[in-house]
């Protein structure tokens, strides 16, 4: 190999850790996107869910195409196209725009992330240390994701997430240029590695069920966090923080225990308790979001580690077969939110509506004086035209507020009641998504449970 | 060994478990499954009077009688129609997605101001000679007047013997001083 393999070992850490984050990093923007772009959720979900349909198919492909054309220009190839789209996403004014651009990205992304598995074992010196690197390098990228994301979109702009993902691309791409070189120069194209086993399909079922439920906590709640509780996209990425932190910090859990099945089946069950929680939250607290998290963070840690495992030990080549934990990780991803997102976006509308009657009956039924509260039930009509279809931010709608001290604590304690009514039904509103997204963790028990007895 | 690997998987999946079961547990018995928005209440159910002490206090459940009454006619809820009259664009948009059209609403209105009367007669704040004429003048008046008494209803219960007009000499008879009418206490 034509140098010394540190900086490569970083470079292809670094581009799996890019790839793999992008959707932890994305996810913060989207809100803002929502906005900017004059949008729909549903529609704004395809910024997310275009990025993983394409990493979903193209994944397997890749790594064939790694092992026929040399990982090291498959690597280069696919930083370069993850970079250039990376620039047109950022540019993007339209929706349409940015999905395509987004597409593009991906496609670089899956040639990336297959070819540094292809790359990784030869740099480092074995199979089992470029999995640790891989899983480490995922590990790091999804838990600066979601803070890097935040600060990015609120202190810069959302486009700065994907252009930001520009020079980062282009850095690990130029060590990798020297392998592509040193294969263009020696003509070494494929290794002859040893075809073992099939892929393994109970545990990249399971991989694609629990990759469903932590996408879905993770949008899920920075949905709620941002449209429902109305907090800043730092704050918001603050908060969903403490979910990959946790995995981090508990990820020495995993070495106390061998069984790979039984982590991944205690994984299943935490990631599910924490969504069922999540689902269930007696008050729109911060605080109360931060016990589901750290059993989603610990299950995750648990159950990603022991079904990667499950899905590569013993199997040859590792790129084919990481493309195949890829492809079904992403495709996970892409049935969480298409399962979930009609189903939120209608109870966001629901609620809203109900939210919206119950304040007002809190405005009609309470003792302000008669023309103070039409002029406020005036004023709050005002603000659901001006924040139509979104849950509003009722806070104008009371100003100025009375001077009169005893008419100004009424009006205040009224604000208070609506706001509270308002809180109830954007909390409520991700209710059942939260549930269902709880059922896609437990049902990937079942392969889970299969993944010993019936080996492929 | 091995029977300690199974004893560690088996402890990790009880501890899961546990762990889920009780956090889930506890954001239940603190209020979880019922931290939802009010349901409002239907409109066509009667709505009781508080003792009303005031104008202002009779007004506003005078408002909310005669919204209650014609949300009932209209199948909406009283929140509902409440946003719609507060704008003439929030009427527009009510009337376009109902389906309802100005003489359609005006009828509900009536409707609804004639329940408001009846309910201030039950409730003891409005005088009988009082409510016979304006029961039968509400049923007459036009959309943008109903829609104001709703709208004002203060104003209106306020300055209810020039509204009556001609009955207005009948009720100075009976009840001198006109405000008189209502029956406060």
């Amino acid at each position: 190999m034509p140098q010394s393999p540190r900086p490569r070992v970083a470079a292809l850490a670094l581009a799996v850790g890019l790839v793999l984050a992008d959707s932890s990093i994305v996810v913060l923007a989207l809100p803002e996107i929502y906005r900017e772009l004059d949008t729909s959720v549903s529609g704004v979900t395809w910024v997310l869910v275009s990025f993983n349909l394409v990493i979903a198919l193209a994944a397997v492909p890749a790594a064939l195409l790694a092992r026929r054309v040399g990982p090291g220009r498959s690597a280069a190839v696919g930083l370069a196209v993850f970079a250039g789209a990376g620039l047109a996403c950022g540019l993007a004014d339209e929706l349409s725009t940015l999905i395509v651009a987004r597409c593009v990205q991906a496609l670089g992304g899956a040639l990336a992330v297959t070819a540094a598995l292809e790359l990784l074992p030869a740099t480092v010196g074995s199979e089992r240390r470029a999995a640790a690197v891989w899983a480490s390098a995922g590990a790091t990228g999804a838990a600066l994701g979601p803070a890097l994301g935040g600060f990015l979109t609120e202190l810069v702009s959302w486009q700065s997430v994907f252009l930001l993902q520009v020079p980062v691309a282009l850095v690990a791409a130029v060590p990798i240029l020297a392998v592509a070189r040193h294969e263009m120069a020696t003509g070494i194209i494929e290794q002859e590695v040893r075809q073992t086993g099939r892929p393994h399909l109970w545990a990249n079922l399971a991989l694609a069920m629990v990759s469903a439920a932590i996408a879905a906590a993770l949008f899920l709640l920075v949905l709620l966090l941002i449209e429902g509780w109305r907090l800043s996209p730092i704050e918001a990425a603050l908060v969903v923080s403490v979910m990959p932190l946790a995995a981090v910090l508990s990820s020495k859990l995993a070495d106390l225990v061998p069984d790979a099945r039984s982590r991944a089946a205690a994984g299943a069950i935490l990631v599910s308790g924490g969504l069922a929680a999540l689902a269930f939250l007696p008050k729109a607290t911060i605080a109360l979001t931060v016990p589901p998290q750290i059993l989603v963070g610990i299950g995750l840690a648990l159950v990603l580690s022991a079904l990667t495992e499950t899905a590569l030990g013993g199997r040859s080549p590792q790129a084919i077969h990481g493309g195949w934990t890829i492809s079904s990780r992403h495709a996970g991803v892409v049935i969480g939110l298409l399962v979930l997102t009609p189903i939120f976006t209608a109870d966001i509308e629901e609620q809203r509506h109900d939210a919206i009657n119950a304040g007002t009956a809190v405005i009609l039924d309470s003792s302000v004086n008669p023309l103070l509260k039409l002029d406020l039930a005036e004023k709050v009509s005002e603000r659901l035209d001006d924040e139509r279809g979104k849950v509003p931010t009722i806070g104008p709608a009371f100003e100025p507020k009375p001077a009169d001290p005893a008419e100004r604590a009424e009006v205040e304690q009224l604000q208070g009641e609506l706001q509270d009514q308002l809180d109830r039904g954007a909390t409520h509103a991700f209710s059942t998504s939260f549930i269902l997204a709880a059922l896609l963790g437990l049902i990937a028990l079942f392969p889970i449970a299969l993944s010993r007895r019936v080996d492929l | 060994m091995n029977g300690e690997r199974r004893l560690s998987g088996t402890v990790l999946i009880v501890g899961a478990i546990v762990a889920s079961l009780v956090l889930v547990g506890v954001y239940l018995a603190a209020g979880g499954s019922s931290y939802e928005p009010e349901k409002v209440q239907n409109p066509c159910q009667p709505r009781e009077w508080s003792d009303p002490q005031n104008l202002g206090q009779i007004a506003n459940q005078f408002t909310i009688s005669a919204l209650d009454g014609a949300a009932c006619q209209l199948g909406v809820s009283r929140e509902t129609l409440a946003r719609a009259l507060a704008t003439p664009e929030a009427r527009e948009r009510f009337e376009e997605r109902y389906e309802i059209d100005d003489e359609k609403l005006a009828k509900a209105i009536r409707a609804g101001l004639v329940r408001a009367v009846d309910d201030a007669e039950e409730a003891g704040a409005l005088s009988p000679l009082i409510a016979v004429p304006l029961r039968e003048a509400v049923q007459q008046i036009p959309l943008e007047q109903a829609i104001e008494i709703i709208n004002n209803a203060q104003g209106f219960l306020g300055d209810v013997d020039s509204f009556l007009g001609p009955a207005d000499d009948i009720i100075e008879e009976l009840l001198p001083g006109g405000l008189g009418g209502l029956a406060l206490p």
